[in-house]
């Protein structure tokens, strides 16, 4: 074929196409196809046969689209119709409705994760929207098998630019200006590489296309051969024309069957029509390409493996130099290209370098396709700007974190690169900022990790597939990547040793500097970043065989127990409840937690986040049972235990009453320890009582707690500020806790904060769970997200104030408060002014008048991985309010300290102690809780005072404080357990106060289950804790 | 050739262009440790252990692959050159048998001589070790692949120098391991037991059966000879031990093999001891085919065998005697042989006998 009668086929092509006709897209990519596309694709066919339709209807099967999560997907144009999740089923009504009547079926339609709202087109959905699709452009359109379909789209035209008009030196020089690099991974400049393969002499020169895609979860190479072929082979015959070879290789796995049979159809339909093979377009440049198929080893995909492969070899890669721009395959110059690098071409040549290096960052230019898998609610090939920002594509393209839980990682560039936690979610990706903080590229593999997923296990994943793929050369990746492996598998199994963390790195520092090939040198990556970013996983399988993501089977008692801070008996309480035995069960429970009644209305309950039901449909309501059994236990007067006579000469002095305080007195008496509380303020409680209203938390239900730890022999002293460490020592005391809290509310750091009138959010609440006289208007305005906010604002409103505004500066999703809180707040009549922010207050000295606030946008992502809120310009405008309150964080109160103490502080007040042992810079002083770890919940805080306890068990008795300190394994209750007594039903609702009867008083709201519905409940439980038995 | 200038530890070196990292040190006296590498063969950069530190380049590279070029500058030694090679003999060690004390390589083990340079004492890593069978169905050597260091010198020499190809690479990481074909023993595959391989191996992964027990490494007489079969006249190097023969490995240095052998000259000395061997020169006492042999010296014998020679020329004719000689003889024997047959007997009759 001459140039003339390829532009004559392009036009007639063209003219070829009918605009009234109905094109049905029907994706035939290896995803959709696995979960039955070609079922829907004959169906359609069938459907349009029998309805008389084939000559309006243009249906097609074409390239992946890459949403094959929601797979089979069929698309319908003119408009973009876009139905996921199509069953062959579902084909008539398609036809009929929305091809014969131009109806959308409602039914068939995506649902947005993140707005539950339905999206007709594929424009309208984010997961498309968000995407510049240059490369991917033709799949999902075009029919991979047709080289006429492509051609009518433009195919080729750069083919026939390049060998009509330019040398090989311009083709070269273009992409050179155009920024291209390399999407293998290592990101070269691809015309760096093209012109050392030009300017090396050789008779014979080899062009090479690497589709040896191996990284787990990565496909987007795959995408592109079978789905637009003739797309990789336009790139290869301009990179070929460019390096001056007359051969050129395809190397695909085997393992991608319909890749391999795409391409060969493709290279003999190019043949056909001239394309390939001699004098291609009349322009006496030959070319032949043949697909070389694979066998499937990892390490092929490295570029002198992959040649050995190609030549017959053992796969196996071999030191460079000698480069393959110098002596690659037999010897002869060879340039190897990546199969997304080659689909950037025909767009470069076509668009030129200007208009393509317009897109993508400074260093990094144009798209770059990333496989985007793992706990995000959209996952499939996204293919956006270079320099896009990892936030935008988790959130805004993935659709944010499945089931709403916390994103913790994401690990880029597959199992050669790093994963990366929440703080470079603002992140712009792109291959400068990416080596910036030591991770790659790579191929463009981003799996997304959520809190449940072990960040020890993953590193352990990724080095069990480097570790079989290793090809065996070289010793460190050989046996290195061997024994890392072995070591990462004793840690999650709970048989971690001290000096493991630094053996992994010391290993990995010199598997990286002395492995032969990238595999080897890149394979430590995703341990050393791990380590790096979560250490403290590491810490905790090694030191206190928790696996704190609850994820590490050979570890975990049960999921619930294991993800609560103080490992309490959950599946054992729970089975006892089941069982209507309360009583038990609260004793059960209070082995490890005394706080049951007061943890059963305000804990967080991280057990739920993590209980195995919420897997099918929701969790078991764990922390209502815990109240249900506590609330039984004080309607009874049963489980009040006897005092604990001391066995112990030592005298210990816990300062604060708050949860830290109570468990450690109470961790201490029970091992026959003299222990006396000192309180500040005139009732015990710390934060529980002082900071959480009473319509959480009756009074009445806290003394009964504590006075179940009174009456171990716990003494509590109430008004009694905190002395010095040397008074309290020269009081006798052996030991001291400090368990202070953080009670002191921060300072807005506004204009307008001292006029009368304006609260601080703890300092408010203290007043009013004392019983003092607090001066609330009538048009309250609380600045802040937190549960103090909350407490705050819930507070004000039964004191009286006709409306409370709750003021938040970032969206309300990222509202720290707990959703329950903030769903009864909301009903209750509190109105939530989120994307806002407060510039200054207005008032009088003696009078609010009310807020300036300014409307916010979410920005980029901050280190908190959440979207900064940025100020929208004129936005402003007057809140009226004649009362403020300012919940915008909490200090622990240190005044009571004096410098001779010797007790390290932070730069936010908070004592500095040794993580395991929580033993302060002075010897015998322990602290724990907020005062430590700043304003935390109520169970971390209690958690923190068995610690201290266990730690100043062992100061006193000598031993030594940092090994050891783990809690055996437990016992399951002897309750057994079938299938066929799990309760199917949903879980039970708290019965609670209508907001009528609630927003005005501070009595309880929620009002506990009755015994029977928490029977009911319970026996939804699974029992996780007799697994293997 | 052209010489080229870089700097190796401090020291400006000059050396040939085209000549690696590692052979340019050694120029300058520079040893660089090194396992897989073996001198005039390609290198397969595959123990890492020769890794140095050169200037501009962020990871460590291989002294036996990476070319020499000008201007270098080359640290061979310095705390993360040897960190690497520390971690790679700890990694071997943590797959190798601790049993050096019976090893028949020990004293002559590279792995062994660089554990004890770099002082790595032991491995920190208890994971799985390999528990090969020991392979000794051929008659010759035994393979204990549970010594293996998988450093390829056996592979290298079976294809480069011997070009038999014999063995090769099987499975992939850390079950990769040397074998012959499907993995089937070496005499159901193309080996034609030259030995090349034992030349080859660094540790006692493979060793002649004729060592075992038969001695220590520092006991051993090394004396280099010629070997007795063929007329090519390899050099060889005898190990003996109390004058009985221990090994034979193909003498080091310049020579007509230039370090290879054949499996006559490598396994095929057992005559050397057998008490069968003729020792003297034997007169037949009785009848032919009786057995009867007296011993003689060698002056009685040739003059026997000479006086024969010319009784039988003057009564029958010279065309009645036949000659044939050994391939074990050298060329210069042999043309000496001819030329008695020819000039002092007066016959053509002169054969050759090699076949051996």
């Amino acid at each position: 074929m001459n140039l003339g009668e390829f532009d004559h086929l392009y036009i007639s092509l063209q003219a070829e196409q009918n605009g009234d006709m109905i094109r049905i897209q029907v994706c035939g990519g290896t995803g959709c196809n696995a979960q039955g596309g070609r079922m829907v694709y004959d169906a359609l066919y069938r459907e349009i046969s029998e309805m008389g339709l084939s000559d309006r209807v243009l249906l097609s099967s074409t390239g992946c689209h890459g949403f094959c999560e929601r797979g089979p997907i069929v698309s319908i144009q003119p408009g973009g119709i876009f139905y996921p999740q199509v069953t062959p089923g579902d084909v008539k009504e398609i036809v009929s409705a929305t091809v014969i009547g131009k109806q959308v079926i409602d039914r068939l339609l995506y649902v947005d994760p993140l707005t539950g709202e339905k999206q007709a087109f594929d424009h309208e959905i984010s997961f498309y929207a968000r995407q510049q699709r240059i490369v991917l452009a033709g799949n999902g359109k075009l029919d991979p098998q047709s080289i006429l379909d492509y051609i009518r789209n433009g195919g080729y035209q750069s083919v026939r630019k390049a060998l009509s008009s330019m040398t090989p030196e311009q083709v070269i020089s273009e992409i050179l200006a155009s920024g291209l690099r390399g999407r293998g991974g290592a990101g070269f400049p691809t015309g760096r590489k093209w012109s050392f393969a030009r300017n090396a002499t050789g008779d014979r020169k080899y062009m090479v296309c690497n589709g040896d895609e191996g990284d787990p979860g990565a496909f987007m190479d795959r995408s592109l051969m079978e789905g637009n072929p003739h797309l990789v082979l336009e790139g290869m015959i301009i990179g070929a024309f460019a390096i001056g070879a007359n051969t050129g290789y395809i190397y695909v796995r085997a393992e991608y069957p319909l890749a391999v049979s795409n391409l060969k159809l493709a290279i003999a339909q190019a043949e056909k029509l001239g394309l390939l093979g001699n004098n291609i377009l009349d322009s006496g440049y030959n070319l032949e390409i043949r697909v070389i198929e694979g066998a499937g080893a990892f390490v092929c995909g490295e570029e002198t493996a992959l040649m050995a492969s190609i030549e017959g070899k053992i796969g196996r890669p071999r030191p460079r130099p000698p480069f393959p721009a110098q002596s690659g395959l037999w010897g002869r110059p060879t340039n190897i290209n990546n199969v997304e690098t080659l689909a950037n071409i025909p767009h470069i040549i076509n668009q030129g370098s200007v208009n393509y290096a317009a897109t993508g960052t400074e260093t990094s230019k144009g798209t770059k396709i990333f496989s985007l898998t793992g706990a995000v609610n959209n996952t499939g090939l996204v293919e956006v700007p270079m320099g896009t920002s990892l936030g935008e594509l988790v959130y805004d393209i993935g659709g944010g974190i499945i089931g709403g839980r916390r994103f913790k990682a994401v690990q880029i560039g597959g199992p050669s690169g790093g994963c990366l936690p929440a703080k470079y979610l603002g992140l712009p990706i792109d291959y400068e900022s990416l080596s910036a903080i030591g991770s790659i590229m790579g191929s463009g593999g981003l799996v997304v990790m959520d809190e449940a997923s072990c960040m020890v296990d993953i590193a352990r994943f990724f080095l069990s597939f480097t570790q079989s793929e290793s090809c065996g050369k070289c010793t460190p990746c050989r046996l290195g990547t061997k024994r890392m492996l072995e070591i990462l598998t004793r840690i999650t199994r709970g048989e971690g040793r001290e000096g493991d963390i630094e053996l992994l790195v010391e290993l990995s520092n010199n598997i990286k500097s002395t492995s032969l090939c990238g595999l080897g040198q890149n394979a430590p990556n995703p341990v050393l970043s791990t380590i790096q970013y979560f250490r403290d996983e590491y810490e905790a399988h090694i030191r206190e065989k928790r696996c704190p993501a609850a994820s590490c089977e050979a570890m975990i008692y049960a999921p619930c127990e294991h993800s609560c801070p103080l490992n309490v008996d959950v599946p054992g309480y729970v089975a006892l409840i089941s069982q209507g035995r309360f009583e038990e069960a609260l004793d059960l429970e209070r082995r490890r937690n005394p706080l049951a009644g007061v943890c059963g209305r305000v804990c967080h309950h991280p057990c739920e986040n993590r209980c195995r039901r919420g897997d099918i449909d929701q969790p078991v309501a764990i922390a209502a049972l815990k109240r249900a059994a506590a609330d039984y236990g004080a309607n009874h007067k049963t489980g009040r235990p006897g005092k604990i006579e001391p066995v112990h000469k030592e005298k210990i002095a816990i300062i604060g009453s708050g949860p830290a305080g109570l468990n450690a007195g109470y961790h201490l008496a029970k091992q026959g320890y003299r222990v006396t509380i000192f309180e500040a303020l005139p009732v015990a409680g710390g934060m529980l009582a002082a900071g959480i209203p009473e319509f959480r938390l009756p009074r009445r239900v806290l003394r009964e707690d504590i006075d179940f730890i009174a009456a171990l022999g716990v003494e509590i002293r109430l008004n009694c500020p905190a002395a010095s460490i040397d008074e309290i020592r020269s009081q006798g005391y052996s030991a001291i806790l400090l368990a202070t809290g953080a009670h002191k509310g921060e300072k807005l750091g506004m204009s307008g904060e001292d006029i009368h009138g304006v609260f601080d959010g703890v300092g408010y609440l203290r007043k009013i769970n004392l019983g003092g006289r607090v001066d609330t208007g009538k048009k309250v305005a609380v600045i802040g997200g937190g549960n103090v906010a909350i407490d705050a604002a819930r507070s004000a409103m039964r004191l009286g104030a006709e409306s409370v505004t709750v003021i938040y500066r970032r969206p309300r999703r990222d509202m720290p408060a707990n959703d329950e809180e903030i769903c009864e707040a909301e009903s209750e009549g509190i109105q939530i002014l989120d994307s806002t922010s407060s510039l200054q207050i207005l008032g009088s000295k003696t009078h609010v008048f009310g807020i300036e606030c300014l409307r916010t946008s979410s920005g980029t992502y901050d280190s908190s991985g959440r979207r900064r809120p940025e100020i929208i310009p004129g936005s402003d405008f007057c809140l009226e309010a004649d009362t403020v309150i300012a919940a915008v964080g909490q200090i622990p109160d240190i005044s009571f300290l004096s410098q001779n103490d010797g007790i390290a502080l932070n730069g936010n007040n908070t004592i500095v102690v040794n993580k395991i042992t929580l033993e302060t810079a002075c010897k015998g002083v322990f602290a724990s809780g907020d005062n430590v770890t700043g304003p935390a919940t109520v169970i971390e805080a209690m958690a923190g005072g068995e610690r201290a306890a266990i730690s100043i068990d062992r100061y006193l008795q000598g031993i030594p404080l940092e090994v050891e300190r783990f809690i055996e394994n437990k016992t399951p209750v002897d309750i057994p357990w079938s299938e066929e007594e799990v309760d199917l039903g949903a879980r039970r609702q708290m019965p609670g106060l209508t907001s009528a009867g609630r927003s005005r008083n501070f009595n309880e709201t929620n009002l506990g289950y009755s015994k029977e519905t928490a029977i009911q409940e319970a026996r939804r439980c699974l029992r996780c804790d007799l697994k293997g038995n | 050739m052209a010489k080229i200038q870089l700097t190796i530890d401090g020291n400006e070196v000059l050396a040939e262009e085209g000549s690696s990292i590692l052979e340019a040190a050694r120029e300058a006296g520079i040893e660089i440790p090194h396992l897989c590498y073996m001198d005039n063969l390609p290198s397969s950069g595959s123990c890492r252990l020769c890794v140095v530190e050169v200037e501009g380049i962020k990871n460590l590279v291989t002294s036996c692959s990476t070319p020499a070029t000008a201007n270098m500058v080359v640290k061979t030694a310095t705390e993360k050159v040897i960190r690497a090679r520390k971690t790679v003999i700890e990694l071997l060690l943590s797959d190798h048998p601790f049993d050096c004390m019976t090893c028949e390589q020990s004293g002559r083990c590279e792995l062994e001589k660089y554990a004890y340079e770099l002082n790595v004492t032991g491995s920190r890593y208890d994971g799985d070790k390999h528990n090969y069978s020991v392979d000794a169905s051929n008659p010759f050597f035994i393979r204990d692949y549970n010594k293996c260091i998988l450093c390829g010198r056996c592979v290298t020499a079976c294809k480069q120098i011997q070009h038999i190809e014999a063995i090769s690479f099987i499975n992939r990481g850390f079950d990769c391991k040397i074998a012959a074909a499907y993995d089937r023993s070496l005499r159901e595959s193309n080996c034609i037991f030259c030995g090349q391989c034992l030349a080859a191996c660094p540790t006692g992964a493979l060793v002649e059966k004729s060592r075992i027990g038969a001695g220590r490494t520092w006991e051993l007489e090394k004396t280099t000879t010629i070997c007795p079969y063929c007329g090519v006249g390899c050099s060889i190097e005898l190990h003996t031990k109390n004058d009985r023969i221990v090994n034979v490995t193909p003498a080091s240095g310049e020579s007509v093999n230039n370090g290879r052998l054949c499996v006559k000259g490598k396994f095929g000395w057992d005559f050397v001891h057998s008490p069968e061997r003729l020792e003297t020169p034997l007169i037949r006492t009785g009848e032919k085919g009786e057995g009867k042999f007296r011993t003689a010296s060698w002056e009685e014998a040739l003059e026997l065998v000479a006086s024969r020679l010319a009784d039988i020329k003057s009564d029958s004719g010279p065309d009645s005697l036949g000659f044939l000689s050994s391939a074990k003889c050298t060329n210069e024997e042999n043309y000496l042989f001819q030329k008695f047959a020819r000039a002092v007997i007066g016959t053509n009759n002169i054969d050759h006998c090699a076949r051996l």
